[in-house]
């Protein structure tokens, strides 16, 4: 509980308290575990396997994973941990929010708790270390000497959605492809929009979007040893993927799209209003029920129009990182955390994943990844699967919230005709510079 | 109903009379033109409101149908249901933040009364230091927005251990709404003349038991009007509420339904059925008290 | 803090338990006690959660303290007040504020005044009428926001479907600049004219019909009556309704953050939600606070101006 103060720019080591090595003795009095998560399936879907499963090993024990609004998310999360005091014992952090909890002291250290009781060879090293660990690590790989600070809970990226029975069975390989594919739709089929994809101007919508488009053309968003974002994400790949977004993406979307997120591209492939669409893997489970869909009257009849891919690759072949990890909050009560720390080695053993997999839950471990319980369980797993070596995150740095923010809004203008596209890719990558070159100084941040 | 306003108010115009105007000729013809234009301004106010109705019994594939759906679909009653009910049997979460919202709104609707009334009638009867510096202080404590006002809130009850309880709420809610109660019953206790209380004690009846046996009862209509208002603020407030508050327990409704949005798909049918079911308490009470608004308002608002 | 929930109840109590006084002698003094029991708890819970959050921000707005980095705060004078006077993404938040502020407004006074003004003039149905007209000023923003949200849908809002109808092309409302900023004042209208027909409507009520008798004898015109009688009548009312309108309007927040968040890019982002945002993104508590204390002063400084205008008025 020594966590206060804490090193200033965060770059470095964070001042988070460590958890033990091993875990202490559990409590034998019911328990409520407390989790937080924005309001979404999974988070129903995971109270209800924890309660399922995990009481089998841990009869006092009581699951309970309190949710928030998705805008509202990290906000709740970080006034908790601004009060120094929370109502849950695990936090389900977005993979970038690491360094504001870890920088502020807010989440325990597990490097020890991990070394002991994870087998840390069954999972793509990368998936470790997006989920966990800070300072955050080169994509693709993971630094075995940081620090840990999380395990996955729940991965995820982007798939792309198509509609078999509009463009063909036959998946786009390239983002070209995929680009005239949507356009011949589009004319081909009037009433239904080339491309549907997250737009929207809250939570991370347009700039996840963005920096897709970026990746695949071989950008990159910042260099991150030398914290520069200005002149690396407005190189010409990067005004590049600008354009191809705006003016080549762009005009095959719905009119009106520019506020889009994951519920409305959900909606408009329900509807049959879009030939190709991108959406979250965690987020699609929805588009199979035929309650909410005018594509078929069963899971069966939707299948046979909505085909599910990995990403065009273009000069590039990444893909965004989603998912989040499960973090232990320094300010619960010694008994919640003992029980937070073996609930997660629990959660991390292969059969548990596995099971989880079959409940909906997108696991991290590859041999639950390979399992055929996750492979069969939904239609987009295999694009997981198959996505997995290629993801790329955001920056985890303590000033992520205003990073994203800032590229959020510039794409949404440059979206929606608020802005010129270039320029709003070099105020982005200015204003975003100065949020990384500001956090020294005093007074009159965060304008 | 008819007549309610009027009763409220003193001295109504056209009561039961047609102007003498209308009985011109050619006034016939505006009387029309105004009608129409009444009924066209009734129609867009409430087209929002019917078509939140409409939507809360559609089936959800209906509801996205483009040309909009006015009359031709199945009727369900069961977003109704999982308003109340989870979808896996037992109370859902809405139902919770309903009974949460009652608790917190409830409480400092009548926390504010309380100490407003009687505030407000030693206001207007005795005269105090400053007391118009006093009347403006009050008021422009409810000049801060909000977002501004739930930082230093916040610093506050983290030290006192209020932060996501609905005590926390409820006091910021009955101190948002005092200022209002003490400016709008100021008004309502003016207009009761002190003789009454005078004649009184001359009686032998002490001042309090002046103000409780003679004026109190004067004051009921004003009061409910006054309560009316203060618990359409707190029953609605959506700031404090999602940053000061943060567990399902806890939660009251208005952040609930925000939740509704922002997961994987919305269920708008849901979310109109539960504003719906959120809005009719607070129409309710209004209702019962409509009488009194519009002459809640004139006190209220004259002296300001 | 919670000191003062003690003392209310105390005090409440107090006004059932109290023993009656000797009469005569000691009236005066039990009056101003009595004053003094009525009025410190309303003042002593104002204090608390009013008052004191305020000279908190106050102390905060010049200190660089952020509420989740903790430590200790530093003093830096004025600095904050600088940068946000002088930060260019404030003075383009301020304008767009402006423009809603006025044009919203603007536009609930006409029509609520409208609606108003031809309610009274109706001899059946005011009760129901103004009832009715009531609703969207029962409503909660939140519900307000989500729902018009749902009808502004450029593909799937009944706005759009009703315009394709009648021929129209589809606008989007809420994802170009102008529309948004004007969808945001036609919402903000639709809940709150309501408020200012409530107002007008009382004025208009509390007119002596006398007036309007002896200008009948002259045969005046309806449009004289209505420019000579009617209108400095309720035109005092009115600016009141103003006042209290434009102050909410001027700290709008959970409207934009429900139906447009801003967008497109920032474009409807008005002072309240970016100091939303410089609070709770960053986490810049200082500066969040120097900026929310400019909007105190602001509203402090036109509300008395206004109402020195206002008494100006009643005078002449």
């Amino acid at each position: 509980m020594t966590a206060c103060g804490g090193s200033e720019d965060g770059a470095g080591q964070g001042s988070a308290p460590k958890a033990p090595a091993t875990i202490p003795e559990l409590t034998k009095d019911p328990l409520t575990l407390s989790f937080v998560w924005f309001a979404w399936p999974p988070a129903q879907a995971l109270e209800k396997f924890a309660n399922e499963e995990y009481r089998k090993v841990r009869p006092n024990a009581t699951i309970k994973v309190n949710t928030v609004p998705n805008a509202n998310w990290h906000d709740a999360m970080f006034t908790q941990f601004a009060a120094r005091k929370t109502d849950f014992d695990i936090a389900i952090l977005d993979s970038q929010h690491i360094g504001e909890a870890v920088t502020n002291g807010n989440i325990l250290d597990l490097t020890d708790f991990v070394k002991n009781n994870i087998d840390v060879n069954a999972y793509d090293p990368y998936l470790l270390a997006a989920y966990g660990q800070f300072p955050q690590a080169e994509t693709g790989r993971r630094d075995e000497n940081a620090s840990l600070y999380g395990l996955p809970l729940l991965g995820d990226t982007w798939t792309m959605i198509y509609r078999k029975d509009l463009i063909g069975d036959q998946a786009p390989q390239t983002w070209d492809e995929m680009i005239s594919a949507a356009q011949k739709c589009q004319t081909d089929h009037p009433g239904v929009s080339g491309l549907a994809f997250h737009q929207a101007n809250g939570s991370d919508a347009a700039a996840v979007t963005y920096n897709t488009v970026n990746g695949v053309y071989g950008g990159n968003l910042w260099d991150a040893k030398a914290k520069k974002i200005e002149g690396v994400l407005n190189d010409a790949a990067g005004q590049e993927a600008m354009d191809v977004l705006v003016n080549r993406m762009k005009p095959l979307t719905a009119k009106g799209s520019g506020n889009w997120f994951i519920d409305e591209v959900n909606a408009a492939v329900a509807q049959g209003k879009a030939c190709i669409a991108f959406n979250w893997i965690a987020a699609s489970g929805g588009l199979l029920d035929p309650k909410q869909s005018t594509l078929g009257k069963s899971r069966e009849e939707i299948l046979g129009k909505l085909g599910f891919a990995t990403l065009p690759k273009q000069k590039t072949d990444l893909v965004p990182l989603g998912g989040m990890g499960m973090h232990v909050s320094a300010y619960s009560a010694a008994a919640n955390q003992a029980e937070a720390l073996n609930f997660m080695k629990w959660f991390e053993q292969a059969d548990i994943q596995k099971k989880w997999a079959a409940a909906g839950g997108v696991p991290s471990r590859t041999d639950a990844i390979q399992s055929p319980e996750f492979l069969n369980a939904g239609p987009f797993n295999k694009v997981y699967a198959d996505s997995v070596p290629r993801m790329r995150d955001m920056w985890n740095v303590p000033q992520y919230a205003r990073l994203v923010d800032i590229e959020n809004t510039g794409v949404n203008a440059a979206l929606n005709g608020a802005k010129k596209p270039g320029d709003a890719l070099d105020d982005i990558a200015r204003e975003q510079q100065a949020v990384l070159d500001a956090s020294g100084r005093k007074g009159g941040g965060g304008l | 109903m008819a007549v309610s306003v009027n009763e409220a108010v003193p001295a109504g115009p056209v009561r039961d009379r047609t102007p003498p105007a209308r009985r011109v000729a050619g006034g016939r013809g505006r009387s029309v033109l105004e009608v129409v234009l009444l009924a066209v301004l009734a129609v867009v106010m409430l087209f929002p409101v019917l078509w939140m109705i409409e939507t809360s019994i559609k089936e959800n594939r209906d509801v996205y149908a483009v040309p909009a759906k006015f009359i031709d679909f199945q009727v369900t009653l069961a977003h109704y249901r999982d308003v109340f009910v989870a979808p896996g049997g037992g109370r859902s979460a809405l139902s919770v933040a309903f009974l949460n919202s009652v608790l917190v709104a409830g409480v400092s609707t009548v926390l504010a009364t309380l100490l407003g009334v009687p505030a407000a009638w030693a206001y207007s009867r005795f005269t105090l230091k400053a007391k118009k510096d006093q009347l403006f202080f009050i008021l422009s404590t409810r000049f801060m927005p909000p977002v501004v006002v739930v930082i230093p809130i916040f610093l506050m009850y983290r030290t006192a251990g209020l932060i996501d309880t609905p005590l926390g709420l409820i006091l910021i809610y009955t101190a948002f709404n005092l200022p209002f109660t003490i400016w709008m019953m100021k008004g309502f206790v003016d207009e009761v003349p002190p003789e009454y209380e005078e004649a009184a004690m001359l009686d032998g009846h002490t001042r309090l038991q002046a103000f409780r046996k003679y004026t109190l009862p004067l004051l009921v209509p004003g009061i409910a009007a006054t309560a009316v208002f203060a618990l359409i603020f707190s029953w609605n407030e959506f700031v404090f509420a999602v940053f000061l508050t943060s567990s399902d327990s806890v939660r009251t409704a208005p952040p609930a339904i925000a939740g509704l949005i922002g997961g994987t798909t919305v269920d708008w049918g849901l979310v109109a059925a539960s504003s719906v079911v959120f809005a009719l308490p607070v129409l309710l009470f209004a209702y019962l008290v409509r009488k009194h608004l519009v002459a809640g308002v004139t006190l209220g608002a004259v002296r300001r | 803090m919670s000191d003062a929930v003690p003392l209310t109840t105390d005090s409440s109590g107090q006004v059932a338990t109290v023993t009656p006084p000797a009469r005569g002698r000691s009236r005066r003094l039990s009056d101003r006690k009595l004053a003094v029991a009525f009025i410190t708890p309303a003042l002593l819970l104002l204090l608390a959660m009013s008052v004191f959050p305020l000279l908190w921000a106050l102390y905060l707005s010049f200190t660089d303290y952020s509420a989740t980095r903790g430590g200790s705060a530093g003093f830096v004078w004025f600095e904050n007040y600088i940068a946000v006077l002088t930060s260019a993404q404030v003075h383009l938040r301020a304008l767009t504020t402006l423009i809603y502020v006025v044009g919203a407004v603007a536009l609930q006074t006409v029509l609520g005044f409208t609606i108003a003004y031809l309610i009274s003039r109706r001899t059946h149905g005011r009760g129901l009428l103004t009832t009715l007209f009531l609703v969207p000023m029962m409503l909660s923003p939140v519900v307000v926001g989500l729902f018009w949200r749902f009808m502004l849908d450029a593909q799937f809002g009944v706005v759009n479907s009703m315009l394709g109808s009648l021929g129209l092309e589809q606008v989007e409302w809420l994802t170009r600049q102008r529309t948004a900023l004007a969808s945001l004042i036609v919402v903000d209208t639709w809940q709150w004219t309501p408020f200012i027909m409530l107002i007008a409507l009382a004025g208009l009520t509390a007119v002596p019909r006398y007036l309007y008798e002896a200008a009948s004898i002259d045969r005046a015109s309806e449009w004289f009556k209505f420019r000579t009688i009617t209108l400095p009548l309720v035109w005092p009312l009115l600016l009141i309704a103003v006042l209290f309108r434009s102050i909410e309007a001027f700290r709008l927040f959970d409207l934009v953050y429900i139906l447009t968040s801003g967008g497109p890019g920032v474009s409807t982002e008005t002072l309240s939600f970016h100091v939303y945002k410089v609070a709770f993104l960053g986490f810049n508590t200082g500066t969040a606070s120097a900026y929310g204390i400019l909007m105190v002063v602001v509203v402090i400084v036109l509300t008395q101006l206004y109402l020195r205008y206002l008494n100006k008025l009643k005078e002449d």
